[in-house]
Order: structure tokens, then C-alpha cells, then sequence
């Protein structure tokens, strides 16, 4: 045990974590919630088995090791551990710790390099370049691209990568921006000023590098002199929340809003009026704007203003709610169990056979539409997969 | 084991199902109760013929074999303490058949307890044991360990579920314990023999399992007691009032105030124990049951005694206990959740005797558990890293242990004795009996490869 030499890395955070790792009390709750293991049945990445593994380096007894990488970085991210262990051990915390460690001891995946080449170039996690950013815009009836940037403007939309660059997420930032204009909201985009929030970055363990971005961003904001930045994107919202007053020094001067809130607000407000529409929905929450943002209520209320909506709770709901598997970096590390785990999701959505599956989370989306595209044969009905911005749009548009 | 052994263990379980790096490997030498025994190899099993198959090969070899289910176990029953194979029993997790006139369902021994009453419930059934692991824990390890939980006083435990079994016996032999019958009196009770042997005889692969159907109504009470002695009368009382609840939970003090810290619910923390009631059955029998306990607790001088009206309320009510060990495991670094049974008309003495030890060994032990099984979970909080605080834990153990012996009791009503009991074995069992018991595993398992190292210390 304690003859083994610790090769790499004797600065290691982890090593200062024992009294925490020592909590877990290896009762094995987490095996019930975690969706990487309940879809391989491997122990080691399980939240106990990751924990011991860690536990056993910060004891010496175990070396950093590429196939402990792998393990540790086999997880969505999804938090669902970290909320509900009865021992309440700090497991997002340690995770993010030991992810930085092997990091800094060169044992993370090499497909994260990639990613951290991509956002120091090219500031996105996509292989287009960031001139690209709003290219999304070019549909949206009476308005040209440039029409969107601007100077200063009461509220920011800040889209997200993944909605500014992938073809099949458009309709989202698409449904925002007529939603914005249907309600004569003063609000502008940041183009190519927008960089990648830096969430990739943040939960694979490189922090420094997600500063940069942070850095970046809250300074183009304050610059427009902005009072509200809104997102889509749960993690974007998640990170710009809850994660960017820890890593940047620039403090945040404006309010910072899910798109769900906002448009509770605008219902709220009455600025935008909503028709009926006979459906029967469900809503699944995303991790990041549910379990690790705690935003349950507003998208149920946003989607129950819309009179008809027969709206339906899954199963398993809110902080119980099980991740779509496109959580975290998973969906590029292991591409495979990233989908296992989206169909186990889309099996209980079938379960609760509604017309529309809504969510929050472009990812979500996309993964869930893909998983249930895969099981349509399961299912009783076609069940279509949409964001809860695209819905109030339609609403706002029916007559 | 050398290199020739791992090759043929891959050649006979498939080389995709034996695990051997050292990283993965670790993950499969602990169980809650912290301790670490390394495996040499794990071996992931998939049918009951390579289970066969490998034990051949063990016991030509003289290799040991742990089976382990979700390793959730507090007595160290699925640790390969010495080496050799790791039997992962976690993919043979299949449901066979579901007879609702037979009330039998038939499962593979590696299926989650928790899926197989949820099968059961799309029938109108359900399966009754109800251990704290349900959700975690696998149908194999619960007959192994003959596991409990919160509806014994009414519904019993693990055993009286297990109407057959599939085994792999340690010489490779595939047997078929029990009948699908009601009553079957054709030989020896070996599936009864089979239900807390801790692994140690066979490794159970398949088996038929007793459902009932769901009682129509319930009702849940909850009654606060300024005594844990009232609590307890109010117990005793309960029962010998011809009430057989279907959960009778008891909260001490400690506990009480550990929940309130954790979950700040509003709990009155000066109160002495609370008592968690439930009745189940046909509507009219529920009404006059919960009538009896309320008459019996307030009789007791509960301080207030409350009926849930909703299932919101309920909810309410069991929140309490089900954060009680979550509850207690934040205060302390550690927790060593004893599980000492008395007869239910001794528990009063019980709880006294656990207070003394707590205060005996300066030790803060958090009482909680099903009070109406006489199986209580004495909680002992503490630092398993102090090497010290360890020596007064190990003697407030031993106390625990011998005053519920004296009061009739028994070490263990449902953790099992594996390696965390096997010291203490001889407090309870008589000479006679413990010989017996092993020439018993002797007949199953002549030369100890299977699962060795637990319940006996001399073997």
C-alpha cells in the first residue's frame, strides 16, 4: 500500500480531499440514479466506484492512470449523484477537483484536445469558424443579420454554440428572436463577439482556460451596456449563473435569465398573447437548468399559460428527472453509451404517449429526437420533440 | 492464480466478461461496509452454464469464488477476502415469468429488487420485502442475506418470498430447490437452508418468488411520544391489541434531531421518540385498526397522534424516516449501523441498554429502526480513522451485542454475520449448532472455495 510511489503529480487537489472522500460511505444509493452505470453495469464508473478510485489515489494506493481517466470521464455530468447522496458527499466538487488533476498530469482524453484547441482558436466547439455565428438569422422573415447587432440594448440573447451552429437546433433561436420581435423587446446579438461559454472546458477540468472565455464574455456584455443576458442553453445558463462569478474576475452587472423565465415574464407582462392548441405534452427537464440550476417552475408554468395544452408529468420528474445522455463531453468520448442512455429516456417517454416531448435544452432535444427516432416502433404514437420557445411561438401564432 | 488460470477463466466465461486491470478490479473489492478485499479477477456472469462452468474449473484448481450482487451488503458478504474470482451476478437480470393465479413470478437472481415488485404491481401484486436497499439491492443477495426491512411485523422477510431456486453448487452442479406449490413437503426445506446462507453453499441463479395482491387501503399515523418508553409501550401495546400493523417505525431523540439539522422540517426536538405507523388491508379493517393504534398511543400519552388525509401528507410523514440514516451518516465521518433484535416485548430494555452504552463510551448512537420486528438499527456515529475512538466503538459493539443476547435477542436480524459478525458467532450459537453448521457448508463445499472466510472463524 504505502510503498507505492506516486509518480505524477504530488500537487494534486485530490490529496486535500480525503475528509470528503472518507464521507462516501460506499452504500451504493448512486448506482440507482447513475445513467452511466445503469447502462454498463461498471462499477468504476459508478459515483462509488469513481469516488474510490479516487479515494484510493489520494491515498497513494492507486496512480493516475489513463484507464482511471477514462472512468472518470465517463459521466454526463447530470449531477443526479451529487443531489441525492444520503451522505450528502460533495460529488460534482470532487469530480470537477480530480478532473483538473488529471489535466494537469496530462491523463485527460485525447478528444478534449481537440475542443481545447477549437475554443482557443476559433472560439467554438463546432469546425466552422465564428464569423458563422448568427448565420442562423438569414430565415427570419423582414430582418436582415445585421439588424440583430447592435450597439446596446436592453436584453441579450446569448445562443450558444450549439444553437448557432448546428442546422438541426436553427428552429430555437429562430422561435426566440420571433418571439422577441412579436413582443417589441429591445434586444440585440452578439455575433462574433460571442464566445463559447466555456462549459466544455469547465467540465473536463480546465478551468484556466474557460477564464479566458469568461473574461470575454462578461466584458462584451457590460460594453453593451446590457440589463438582461438571456439564454437557451442550460449549460451556457448554468455556467454564466452559477459558474463565471468563481473563475472571472469581472463582475456581473446585469441579470442573467433562461429563456423559460423570460418568457414567463412576457406571459406575465402580457406582452405576448397565447392560443390554443390541442396537445397532449410532457416536459423533460435538462440537467443544467433543472437539477444543477434548480429552475423546475417556470417552464411548467410557461407551457401550462397555453390554454388546450394537456400537459403531462414523466415519471420520473424535476430533481428525479433522468439525463438525456448528451450531458457533459460524454456524447464525444463514448458516443455510444451517450445514445443507450437516450433511449432509456425516450422509453419513458413513451411510456407517457403524448404528442410533443418538450424541453429547454437544444442537447436534450437533439439527442431525445434521435433516440426516439430509433424506438418509433415502441411507441403508440409519433412523438415529436420540440423546444418550449418553438411551442409558445406556434401558440402565439394560431389562431 | 498464474496466467494459465486467467486464460482458461476467459476461454470459459468469454474473455469480454473477465475484468483484471487493477483500477477496475478495486471497484470490486468493497461493499458498505468499507472495508477492501481485492479480487484477482472479476468475472462477469451470464447463464447459469458458465456459472457451472467456472465452478468446474474452480474447484479442480482449489480457486476461490465470491459471488456479489450490488455489494450494498453491511456484513462483507460479497468480499473475496481471499482473492481469487469475483462472480458479478448484476447482468442476470432478467424477469421470467410473471403467474398471477399461482402468485408466483420467476426472476434471475441478478434482477434489482425494486423492478421485480414493479413487474408484480402491473399484475395488481406486489412483492412484500421491503429492505432500506430496494432500490440498489438485487433479489439474489436479499435471499442470501435473508434481507428484512419496514414490513416485517405483517409480511415477514426475504425467506418467506423464496418458493424455488436455480443454485450452482461449488462442484459445478446445477440444482432446483423447492416447488411452485403452496405446500411441498418432498425432502429437505433446502430453499429455506439457502435464505441467509451469506453465499456461502451455493450461488442462487434463478428464483420463483411469492407476490400478494395489493391491499385495497392504508393508512399512515404518526405519534410523538415525550419517552421512548412510551413509544415503545405503545408498541407492545399495538400488538398485543390484536393489531398487526404493516409498518411499526420507531425515531429516537438523537435521530429526531439529526433529521431536524438536515432537513430543518419543523420537527419538535425536545420530543423523545416518534413512532411511524402504518395499517393495510380492506377499507373497513384499516378504519378500525388505525382507531386501536391512535387509542393505544394517546393512551401511552402521546403528545400528538395524526392520521395522514392525503398522500401528500404521507409522503410528509415518511420523509422523516427515510432521511434518518442519511440524516445521521452527515453528522459523523462514519456510521455503523448495528441491526441487534430483541423480542418486540423487550425492546423498552433495549433502547435503555443502548443508552447506556452511549453514554458509557461517550459515543453518539442514534436509535431508529422497525421497532415492531424488535430489530432495531443502533447508529453508532463516529471516525473509523481514529484509531482510538475505533477501540471504544469496537466495545460498545460487543456491549450492544450481548445485551440484546441476554434480553433474548439475537446479533443480527437482517445485516447478516459475513466477516463483520463472524467473531461474535459463539456469543449466541451453542457449540452443537455452530459444529453442525459447518459440516453443513462441508457437505456443499468440501474444499471452502466458495465465498470462504465468512460466518466461520475457524474453518
Amino acid at each position: 500500500m504505502a510503498d507505492k510511489k506516486i509518480k505524477t503529480n504530488d500537487k494534486a487537489r485530490i490529496f486535500k480531499r480525503y475528509d470528503d472522500l472518507f464521507n462516501c460511505s460506499r452504500c451504493g444509493s448512486c448506482t440507482s440514479y447513475c445513467p452511466v452505470y445503469k447502462n454498463t453495469g461498471d462499477e468504476a464508473v459508478s459515483p462509488r466506484g469513481k469516488l474510490s478510485l479516487i479515494e484510493a489515489i489520494s491515498q497513494g494506493k492507486l496512480d493516475f492512470t489513463e484507464k482511471i481517466s477514462d472512468k472518470i470521464y465517463t459521466c454526463t455530468v447530470c449531477g443526479y449523484c451529487d443531489s441525492e447522496c444520503p451522505s450528502g458527499v460533495k460529488i460534482n466538487e470532487l469530480y470537477e477537483e480530480m478532473r483538473q488533476d488529471l489535466v494537469d498530469s496530462e491523463k485527460y482524453p485525447q478528444a478534449l484536445d481537440f475542443l481545447k484547441r477549437r475554443l482557443s482558436e476559433a472560439y467554438n466547439v463546432t469546425f466552422d469558424t465564428n464569423e458563422g455565428r448568427i448565420d442562423w438569422t438569414k430565415q427570419i422573415p423582414d430582418s436582415k443579420p445585421e439588424d440583430f447587432l447592435k450597439d446596446s440594448a436592453d436584453v441579450f440573447y446569448f445562443v450558444g454554440c450549439v444553437s448557432s451552429f448546428s442546422p438541426r437546433t436553427f428552429s430555437i433561436p429562430r422561435a426566440i428572436v420571433q418571439i422577441f420581435k412579436k413582443a417589441d423587446v429591445d434586444f440585440g446579438l452578439l455575433g462574433d463577439e460571442e464566445w463559447c461559454c466555456g462549459f466544455p472546458l469547465l467540465s473536463s477540468g480546465m478551468k484556466s482556460e474557460a477564464k479566458k472565455l469568461a473574461d470575454h464574455n462578461i466584458a462584451r456584455v457590460k460594453e453593451k451596456k446590457a440589463k438582461t443576458l438571456i439564454t437557451s442553453c442550460p449549460s451556457c445558463y448554468h455556467t454564466w449563473k452559477h459558474e463565471y462569478s468563481k473563475i472571472s474576475s469581472e463582475k456581473i452587472d446585469f441579470e442573467i435569465m433562461h429563456i423559460s423565465q423570460y418568457i414567463l415574464k412576457l406571459i406575465d407582462e402580457r406582452k405576448i398573447k397565447l392560443n390554443k392548441l390541442d396537445l397532449k405534452v410532457a416536459y423533460h427537464d435538462p440537467c443544467d437548468l433543472g437539477r444543477n440550476s434548480g429552475v423546475y417552475d417556470e417552464p411548467r408554468k410557461v407551457i401550462e399559460a397555453i390554454p388546450g395544452i394537456d400537459f403531462i408529468e414523466l415519471a420520473a420528474n424535476r430533481n428525479l428527472a433522468n439525463c438525456c445522455g448528451g450531458g457533459g463531453n460524454l456524447e464525444s468520448l463514448d458516443a455510444g453509451l451517450s445514445g443507450k442512455i437516450a433511449q432509456s429516456r425516450a422509453r419513458e417517454i413513451i411510456e407517457a404517449d403524448v404528442d410533443i416531448l418538450l424541453s429547454a435544452c437544444q442537447q436534450c432535444e437533439r439527442t431525445l429526437a434521435a433516440a426516439l427516432k430509433k424506438l418509433k416502433k415502441e411507441a403508440k404514437r409519433k412523438i415529436k420533440v420540440r423546444d418550449i420557445a418553438e411551442l409558445v411561438l406556434e401558440s402565439m401564432n394560431a389562431k | 492464480m498464474n496466467t494459465k488460470d486467467i486464460n482458461k477463466i476467459k476461454e470459459i466465461a468469454g474473455e469480454e466478461n473477465v475484468i483484471l486491470s487493477e483500477e477496475e478490479r478495486h471497484c470490486y473489492s468493497y461493499d458498505s461496509t468499507r472495508l477492501e478485499h481485492m479480487p484477482e479477477v472479476v468475472v462477469r456472469a451470464n447463464s447459469t452454464r458458465q456459472i457451472s462452468d467456472i465452478f468446474k474449473f474452480a474447484s479442480a484448481e482449489k480457486i476461490p469464488v465470491t459471488p456479489r450482487g450490488a455489494a450494498t451488503g453491511l456484513s462483507g458478504g460479497c468480499l473475496a477476502v481471499n482473492g481469487g474470482i469475483l462472480l458479478l451476478m448484476i447482468d442476470m437480470d432478467k424477469i421470467l415469468d410473471v403467474n398471477p393465479v399461482d402468485l408466483l413470478i420467476d426472476v434471475e437472481a441478478g434482477i434489482i429488487t425494486e423492478e421485480v415488485d414493479a413487474e408484480a404491481r402491473k399484475h395488481g401484486l406486489f412483492y412484500p420485502p421491503d429492505p432500506g436497499t430496494v432500490k440498489t439491492s438485487t433479489i439474489g443477495g436479499n435471499i442470501a442475506e435473508n434481507a428484512g426491512g419496514l414490513r416485517g411485523l405483517k409480511y415477514g422477510v426475504t425467506k418467506n418470498y423464496v418458493n424455488a431456486l436455480e443454485a450452482v453448487l461449488p462442484n459445478g452442479d446445477i440444482v432446483n430447490f423447492g416447488t411452485r406449490t403452496v405446500k411441498g413437503v418432498t425432502g429437505y426445506n433446502m430453499v429455506d437452508l439457502m435464505s441467509g446462507s451469506e453465499g456461502t453453499l451455493a450461488v442462487i441463479t434463478k428464483a420463483t418468488l411469492r407476490l400478494l395482491p395489493v391491499p385495497p387501503a392504508k393508512a399512515s399515523i404518526l405519534a410523538l411520544f415525550d419517552t421512548i418508553e412510551e413509544a415503545a409501550k405503545s408498541v407492545r401495546d399495538i400488538v398485543s391489541g390484536g393489531v398487526i400493523t404493516s409498518t411499526l417505525e420507531i425515531i429516537d431523540k438523537v435521530t429526531i434531531n439529526a433529521i431536524e439539522d438536515y432537513l430543518g422540517a419543523g420537527l419538535n426536538r425536545d420530543i423523545g421518540a416518534m413512532l411511524l405507523i402504518e395499517v393495510d388491508g380492506q377499507q373497513g379493517a384499516v378504519d378500525s385498526e388505525a382507531e386501536v393504534v391512535k387509542k393505544v398511543c394517546n393512551s401511552n400519552n402521546a403528545l400528538s397522534c395524526r392520521q395522514a388525509s392525503s398522500d401528500q401528507e404521507r409522503d410528509e410523514i415518511w420523509r422523516a424516516r427515510r432521511a434518518a440514516l442519511s440524516s445521521l451518516a452527515r453528522v459523523r465521518p462514519s456510521t455503523i449501523l448495528e441491526d441487534a433484535t430483541v423480542p418486540r416485548s423487550r425492546i423498552v430494555e433495549m433502547v435503555e441498554a443502548v443508552n447506556n452504552i452511549a453514554k458509557k463510551y461517550e459515543l453518539p448512537i442514534g436509535t431508529f429502526g422497525h421497532a415492531g420486528d424488535g430489530n432495531l438499527h443502533p447508529t453508532i456515529l463516529t471516525d473509523m480513522r481514529d484509531k482510538k475512538e475505533v477501540i471504544k466503538v469496537e466495545k460498545a459493539i460487543e456491549d450492544i451485542f450481548k445485551a440484546a443476547i441476554e434480553l433474548g435477542g439475537t446479533l443480527s436480524g437482517e445485516h447478516g454475520i459475513g466477516i463483520s459478525k463472524a467473531g461474535y458467532l459463539r456469543m449466541e450459537i451453542d457449540k452443537g449448532s455452530y459444529e453442525i453448521m459447518k459440516r453443513v457448508k462441508k457437505a456443499f463445499d468440501p474444499d471452502n472455495i466458495l465465498n470462504p472466510g465468512k460466518i466461520f472463524t475457524d474453518l
